[in-house]
């Protein structure tokens, strides 16, 4: 089961991100993975958006799941952003989101990444680890809290 | 003469007040207040410090049956008939079939283990047949957690219903024993009696309930009087049905509950006066059988007695309760949790009295051995119920925060309370949720003062508020006045991570997740294909597995699913055992698959093939039939 280090890289970490709602967050989602991953931008806002019709993906306290299968995905791609305001997500506790976690995910994966979004949401039910996140300035000092590798931490 | 009765109730009610501060600290810990009692009857008792010589059976058979009646006219008055719809076919199996079967089992084993001949060790059975429904409920309330409502229905109906079997089965053994009838006439006259005390109990219960109801509500009574009377009534009914020849028990609390769910004048001081009398018969019944028992006797038997208790506990209840279970579509965990909460109480002891009224020779070992048995199954399951049920994940974790309310009696006879709701900072009110139409505020106490809704205006923390509302919708205002309530983790795994509408079509949620629909799901709404396959009944926490994934009931409006949750995490790990239904039917169709297979060949196969086979079959049928579980999530490479 690949970590959350081979999911996210260190260049997909974006602080202070600015978005105004879901909407302008997803396309903004898109827009970064057509540059960064080469996709397809406008199908990764319709399979963004048809996940989140099915019921949002905010767990709570402020944090964001947004996940969906897309062909031509070879691998899974993570982003993580923390958002400069929070913004409505309609969220399991109705708090606004924050912080946001990105999973593209290979068409024919099956299930498969449904363990990688587990260990997601495990680590960012950290509540120390939120308010971390939210403090960071760098992006890179965030990568590393959020894969949680303490000798990658220790070390830097 | 004056000296001897001043003497008396300073002993008694000594007893009782002791018996009644204890139990402040038995809540503080936790442990199974009846067993406190049943220690300070003991101690009272002549082998203990207090030294009082009691050996009256025909008083404390007296005061215990007087005791039980009460005890169960309300407990069936506390009832609701929702809990009763919710468990009425498990409970109901349980409370007949259940203790036959958990008769007959520890009959078995006190036969090999005491060396008593097989009616001996039936009535034996037959006396620690039934649940304690005091220890029962005191333990699935303690502490405010909430156990899954199936579950607490069931036990709680069961525990509630189940002494009248455990008392008729004693007395039948017993007539056989005395009157030394043959086999052939017990099984027959016992199916005969059972009908006839069964079938009178219950009618008796029904007719002498909706009397009840009746009366009360006619009668314009002095306030204080309504407890009386009703009190007054049940025993009545109680002693008239024993003298028909019906289950007096059994039409206790049938009444009980036919009375306590009808629209009843006084109804909370009615309840509030059984609620104090019941407490005062558990201890008296307690009390009163821990000074009739004599302890310096239970050595010599203690070996075997245990030997019994554990065998009720760990195989004789579990297999009854497995048995009982199966046609009802329990999970295995639930399975596990009704076998495991089986506690004994003074029915038993209560039991164990008849054979000294009747003059057997075994008698006192039979006391002494029910009362082991008792104080074992305590023990031993009145201290395990919370952890077990948090292990299995049957506790609910509560959607909103504690609440302040107070409801009030109104007189009159319109449909509607009053109840005080103290506003916490933080809650729903507060931040803007309207108030349902239904409900009307019409009183704000605020720092003493109290005023109209106009002069108070937007409501305070702090604020008393005075709401008329329709009983059965109180609780739906809890939410609007409940204290902010933090998501926890744990809560995580019970609603599952993600929320789902119930309206999504099957089709996409399968989409999203890279699985097939069930044929004919496509278009289905999630909430359907839930209420499908869980077959009719649906309860918060429910969880299904389809396909690959497992879906969780998180919400219900009515009878409707209102909210689903997707679970990306296993839940707790199957136990090996109390298979389902459903599991015997896959073990039964595969070896059915299996034997084709065997006839094609000629001969025998080697050994090693047949069972090469049999692997491949299984691993077949999980593939295509048995939704897969998903592994744990972090093992493996997870570790550093």
């Amino acid at each position: 089961m690949p970590e959350i280090a081979q999911v996210l890289s260190p260049g997909d970490v974006r602080l202070r991100v600015e978005a105004t709602s879901k909407r302008h967050l997803i396309s903004e989602i898109a827009a970064t993975s057509a540059r960064t991953f080469g996709l397809d931008q406008a199908a990764v806002v319709t399979a963004l958006t048809e996940r989140e019709r099915l019921g949002s993906t905010g767990v709570g306290h402020g944090v964001a799941l947004p996940h969906a299968r897309l062909p031509g995905v070879s691998r899974l791609l993570g982003l993580f952003w923390h958002l400069a305001t929070p913004i409505e997500f309609d969220a399991i506790d109705d708090e606004p989101v924050d912080l946001v976690f990105v999973l593209l995910v290979p068409d024919d994966a099956e299930t498969m990444h449904l363990k990688t979004l587990a260990k997601i949401a495990r680590r960012l039910r950290d509540r120390e680890l939120r308010n971390r996140l939210r403090q960071f300035e760098d992006p890179k000092a965030a990568w590393r809290a959020l894969v949680g590798d303490p000798s990658v931490e220790a070390a830097a | 003469m004056l000296e001897a009765m001043s003497l008396a109730i300073l002993i008694g009610a000594g007893l009782i007040t002791v018996s009644v501060f204890t139990s402040v600290a038995a809540f503080r810990i936790g442990a199974p207040l009846l067993l406190v009692f049943l220690g300070i009857g003991l101690l009272a008792g002549e082998d203990g410090p207090g030294g009082i010589p009691f050996d009256d059976a025909p008083t404390a058979y007296f005061v215990g049956s007087l005791a039980l009646a009460i005890i169960l006219f309300d407990s069936g008055f506390h009832t609701r008939i929702g809990t009763i719809r919710a468990a009425a076919g498990p409970a109901v199996v349980l409370a007949t079939l259940g203790v036959l079967l958990t008769a007959l089992f520890v009959g078995a084993a006190a036969h090999v283990i005491m060396g008593i001949g097989w009616l001996e060790g039936f009535l034996l059975g037959a006396i620690v047949g039934s649940t304690d429904a005091a220890a029962v409920f005191f333990l699935l309330r303690v502490g405010g957690i909430t156990i899954r409502e199936r579950v607490r229905s069931t036990l709680e109906v069961e525990s509630g219903s189940n002494d009248p079997m455990a008392i008729f089965l004693t007395v039948a053994v017993l007539e056989l024993i005395v009157d030394g009838a043959s086999l052939e006439a017990l099984t027959w006259g016992l199916g005969q009696a059972f009908v006839e005390q069964m079938g009178i109990g219950l009618l008796a219960g029904v007719v002498g309930g909706f009397s009840i109801v009746l009366i009360v509500n006619r009668l314009n009574l002095e306030q204080g009087l309504y407890p009386i009377v009703v009190m007054s009534l049940a025993l009545c009914l109680f002693s008239a049905t024993l003298k028909l020849g019906g289950s007096g028990f059994l039409a206790a609390y049938v009444a009980g509950l036919v009375a306590g769910n009808r629209r009843l004048r006084a109804a909370a001081q009615l309840r509030r006066f059984q609620n104090g009398m019941t407490w005062l018969c558990q201890i008296g019944m307690f009390l009163i059988l821990g000074l009739l028992a004599t302890p310096s006797q239970f050595p010599a038997i203690a070996p075997e007695a245990i030997g019994v208790a554990l065998f009720l506990i760990l195989l004789g209840r579990p297999l009854a309760v497995w048995l009982c279970l199966l046609p009802f579509g329990f999970s295995r965990h639930e399975t596990a949790f009704i076998a495991y909460v089986g506690l004994r109480g003074a029915v038993s002891i209560l039991l164990a009295i008849f054979p000294i009224l009747a003059g057997l020779g075994l008698a006192q070992t039979f006391f002494d051995t029910a009362f082991i048995i008792v104080l074992v199954s305590l023990l031993v399951q009145g201290w395990g119920i919370r952890p077990l049920a948090r292990w299995l994940g049957l506790i609910v974790p509560p959607r909103v925060g504690p609440v302040d309310r107070i409801e009030l009696e109104l007189p009159g006879r319109g449909n509607h309370e009053l109840v005080a709701y103290r506003v916490v900072a933080d809650c729903p009110v507060l931040k803007g949720a309207r108030i349902p139409r239904w409900a009307r505020p019409s009183l704000i106490v605020r720092g003493g003062q109290s005023m109209g809704l106009h002069k108070a205006g937007r409501m305070q923390a702090n604020d008393l508020v005075f709401i008329f509302i329709a009983p059965e919708r109180v609780r739906l205002l809890d939410r609007l006045f409940a204290s902010p309530k933090e998501l926890e983790s744990s809560d995580q795994e019970f609603y599952g991570t993600f929320a789902l509408q119930p309206s999504a079509a099957m089709g996409d949620v399968a989409h999203a997740y890279g699985f097939e629909a069930k044929p004919g799901d496509e278009n289905t709404p999630l909430a359907e294909v839930l209420q499908r396959e869980l077959g009719g009944q649906v309860e918060v926490g429910d969880r299904v597995f389809y396909v690959r994934v497992e879906f969780i009931v998180r919400r219900i409006e009515g009878d409707v699913i209102a909210e689903v949750g997707l679970a990306i995490e296993p839940g707790p790990a199957e136990l090996p055992i109390f298979p389902t239904w459903r599991d015997l039917r896959a073990t039964l169709r595969r070896l059915l698959r299996l034997r084709p297979q065997k006839s094609k060949r000629k001969g025998t196969p080697p050994l090693a093939e047949t069972y090469e086979r049999a692997r491949k079959a299984t691993a077949a049928e999980v593939d295509d039939t048995g939704p897969q579980r998903l592994p744990t999530v972090g093992r493996g490479s997870d570790e550093p």
